[in-house]
This record gives structure tokens, sequence and C-alpha cells, in this order.
């Protein structure tokens, strides 16, 4: 059974009120939801709110989910939305961003105790992340975004500027503009390390 | 040293679909361009620096297990045969209850059954004559049965009558028997009273003469003194 179908027939499940499945489910995409969110969120608190409220919309509509597209597509779809709500409640409360300017106990906080990984390891890993988030908090999250979906999600400018209601030069040129910032960051964050 | 070919071309590199025969002018220009292949370079750098991202585990939380299973409880009773059939005890509960509240009688005979509701309903007409006929064989029944009560009481009391009679006569003429030994005795008694009395009456007889002979003697005696 391939991955579409086993999460067809967990849908299926769950319609007919299997806990069970739905649980399933979730546990499949609640990581890639969590780090997504990670990503343009920028603190585990805002990717957290962002999970519940991707998993809340999946839910109350997922019945509606016709299986045209892959449940993934689908779900990602819902989680880029919901993102740029997110975004925008947040920037309406606050002017200023908390990307790149986290709470510093995050990074042990976060560390699971029943891991098996070396710790070292563990907190490298962490440290990586934290200099992603913080190189990403420096680009708009319109490009913030294209990147999301273009390095992490591996999407097609044509799927992003269906997404994002954009033609897909734009999305192009959005891409090109943040690797070039990017790249402008990381060459700064070299220098200072 | 810039290049105006440099956005463009590198806008294309990062295309999804890019045409082979661009590909290959792509290729070319790079190897003679230093700007553009350095260019490309520390964004390639800088793309590969974002891959570097190591999945991060998620916090702890119920997955909307709560909210699912709330839902699900309520809206969704089909969930389970037993589900199903959870309002059958409260159903018979309140049938039953119904049926004790309205009096409810069902009557089934020859011709079918009949449920009726109410103490006062109209019953049926076989149910009636059947009910009559009953009547009447009890009353039959009892008044039998009290004649046959009334016959043997009768003859008891009879019975009573004559033992008590019986026990009556005997216990009067003891008693009388009673009654005359007490007389009896109490006539012997006071004749050995009478026979005492008269002894003394007697002796007091003697007693008197013989004072009077003293007296006499004493008066005598006097008489001769002087």
């Amino acid at each position: 059974m391939s991955l579409i179908d086993e999460d067809e027939a967990l849908i299926a499940a769950a319609l007919n009120g299997s806990a069970y499945a739905w649980e399933k489910l979730v546990k499949r995409y609640e990581s890639k939801i969590y780090n997504h969110g990670l990503r343009l969120m920028g603190n585990s608190s805002d990717a957290m709110d962002l999970m519940q409220e991707v998993f809340l919309g999946v839910y109350r509509n997922l019945h509606r989910f016709r299986g045209d597209a892959k449940f993934s597509s689908w779900i990602f779809r819902i989680a880029h939305n919901k993102a740029v709500d997110l975004h925008r409640r947040k920037r309406l409360l606050s002017t200023q961003t908390r990307i790149g300017d986290q709470d510093e106990t995050d990074i042990l906080e976060s560390i699971p105790g029943e891991s098996n990984l070396e710790p070292d390891k563990l907190v490298g890993d962490q440290l990586r992340n934290k200099e992603i988030i913080a190189m990403l908090g420096k680009i708009p999250i319109e490009q913030r975004l294209i990147v999301e979906l273009k390095i992490f999600q591996s999407q097609t400018f044509e799927q992003i500027a269906d997404m994002q209601d954009i033609s897909e030069n734009t999305a192009k040129t959005r891409f090109y503009t943040a690797l070039k910032k990017l790249k402008v960051v990381s060459e700064e964050n070299n220098v200072l390390s | 040293m810039s290049c105006p070919k440099t956005e463009h071309l590198l806008q294309e590199y990062f295309s999804d679909d890019l045409a082979p025969l661009a590909k290959d002018e792509m290729e070319n220009h790079l190897h003679s361009c230093e700007h553009c292949s350095t260019e490309l370079e520390t964004l390639i750098m800088a793309q590969s620096s974002l891959n570097e991202w190591q999945d991060q585990r998620v916090p702890h939380w119920d997955r909307g297990m709560e909210l699912f299973r709330r839902e699900h409880r309520v809206s969704n009773s089909g969930f389970s045969f037993w589900n199903k059939l959870q309002w059958v005890p409260t159903a018979a509960s309140f049938a039953m209850l119904a049926i004790l509240l309205l009096n409810v009688n069902v009557v089934s005979s020859d011709e079918g059954v009949s449920i009726s509701f109410g103490g006062n309903a109209n019953q049926d007409s076989s149910l009636n004559s059947r009910l009559l006929a009953f009547q009447q064989e009890q009353e039959e029944a009892i008044d039998a049965l009290v004649q046959r009560i009334e016959d043997r009481q009768d003859s008891n009391n009879i019975e009573l009558l004559q033992a008590v009679m019986e026990q009556t006569q005997q216990t009067t003429a003891e008693n009388l028997d009673i009654i005359y030994a007490f007389f009896e005795q109490q006539r012997l008694q006071d004749l050995e009273d009478m026979r005492v009395g008269y002894q003394e009456l007697v002796d007091s007889d003697y007693a008197t003469i013989r004072s009077l002979q003293q007296i006499a003697q004493f008066v005598s005696y006097q008489g001769d003194i002087r």
C-alpha cells in the first residue's frame, strides 16, 4: 500500500469516527508542519499555534478533501494560508518581528528527554536550525514563503504561483531576490563568526 | 566586473524546466563569465546552508484528539453496533412508564388483540359476557358455600348448647349437694350450741338454788341468833 493510498484510507476511517486513524494521520504530518511553522514563524510557540490551527483546519475540512490532489499538497496549502494569516495577525499586534530574536531557552527546552541522539549532535542541530531561522528572519515573509515552498517543500514555480496567486515569473524573481539576500546574510554571519 | 545577463540567467538557472538548448547556452556562459559563475556559487551555498535544516521534534500536544472524540461522540452515533443500540434501555423504560401511567389494557381473544387506555375504557363485549358468567358462577359457589357453613354452624351450636346445658346441670347438682351439706353442718353445729347453752343454763340454775339455800340458811341462822 502506497503512502497516498494509506493517507486516503486513514482519512476515510477518520471521517467514520476512528480516533486511531485521525491520530495516525496527524502523527504522519505533524513534524513536517511543525518544522514548516518553525522556519516561517521563527519560534516554537508560534509554530505550535500554527500547527494546531492547521490540524484544526484539516479536521474541519476533511470531508471536503476530494482526493484530486495529494493529501500532503492539500495540507501544505492549508499550512501556507494559515501561516500568512497568522503572520498578518502578529504583525497587526506588534510591529516588531520576533524572527531571529527568539527566547534564549528555546534550544534547551526543545531537546526531547527520551531521544537516543547524542546531546552534542542534538545541540549542534538546534544551533544550525537557529542560524537558519535567523537568516530567514532577515527576508520578508513573501520571499520566505517562496524559499520555504521551493527549497523545503520542493515545489515547482508553477505550483508556488498557483498557491500564492501570483505569476510564475514573480515567483522566480522573488526566489532569486530571496537567495541573494540570504547570501548576503550568510556572508555577514561567516564574517562575524 | 559585472554582467548584464546575471539576473536573468540565474533566475532561469533555478527554474524547474529549462529547455535543453537554453541549458547549454547557460553552461557556456557560466564557463566564460566569472561574475555569473561566482554569483551562482554563492547562491548555491546559501541554498545549501538552508538544506542543513534538521527536523526538530514536535513538543507534546494532544493532536486534536479531545476535539475529535468529543465531536464524534456527539455527532457520529453510528460509530459501532453497540452505540447504535444505546437508546434501547431508555426507550424501554419510557415504554414501561407509559404503560403504567396510562393503564394500558392488552386483551387477547379469539378475535385478535385489543389495546385500551385508562381504567374505564369500554370493554370488549365478549369479555363482558365472560365476566358476567364468571361473576354468576362465583356468586353461586359463594351461596352454596354460605349455606354449607350455616348448616354446619347450626349443628355445632346445638351440640354446644347441649354440652353447656349438661355441664350446667351437673354443676348445679353439685352445687346443691354442697349447699345441703353446708346446711346440715350448720344444723348440727346449732344443735351442739343449743345443748351447751342448755347445760350452762342448768348449771346456773343449780348455782342459783344453792345460793338461795345458802341465803335461807343464813337467814335462819340469823333468826336463831336473835
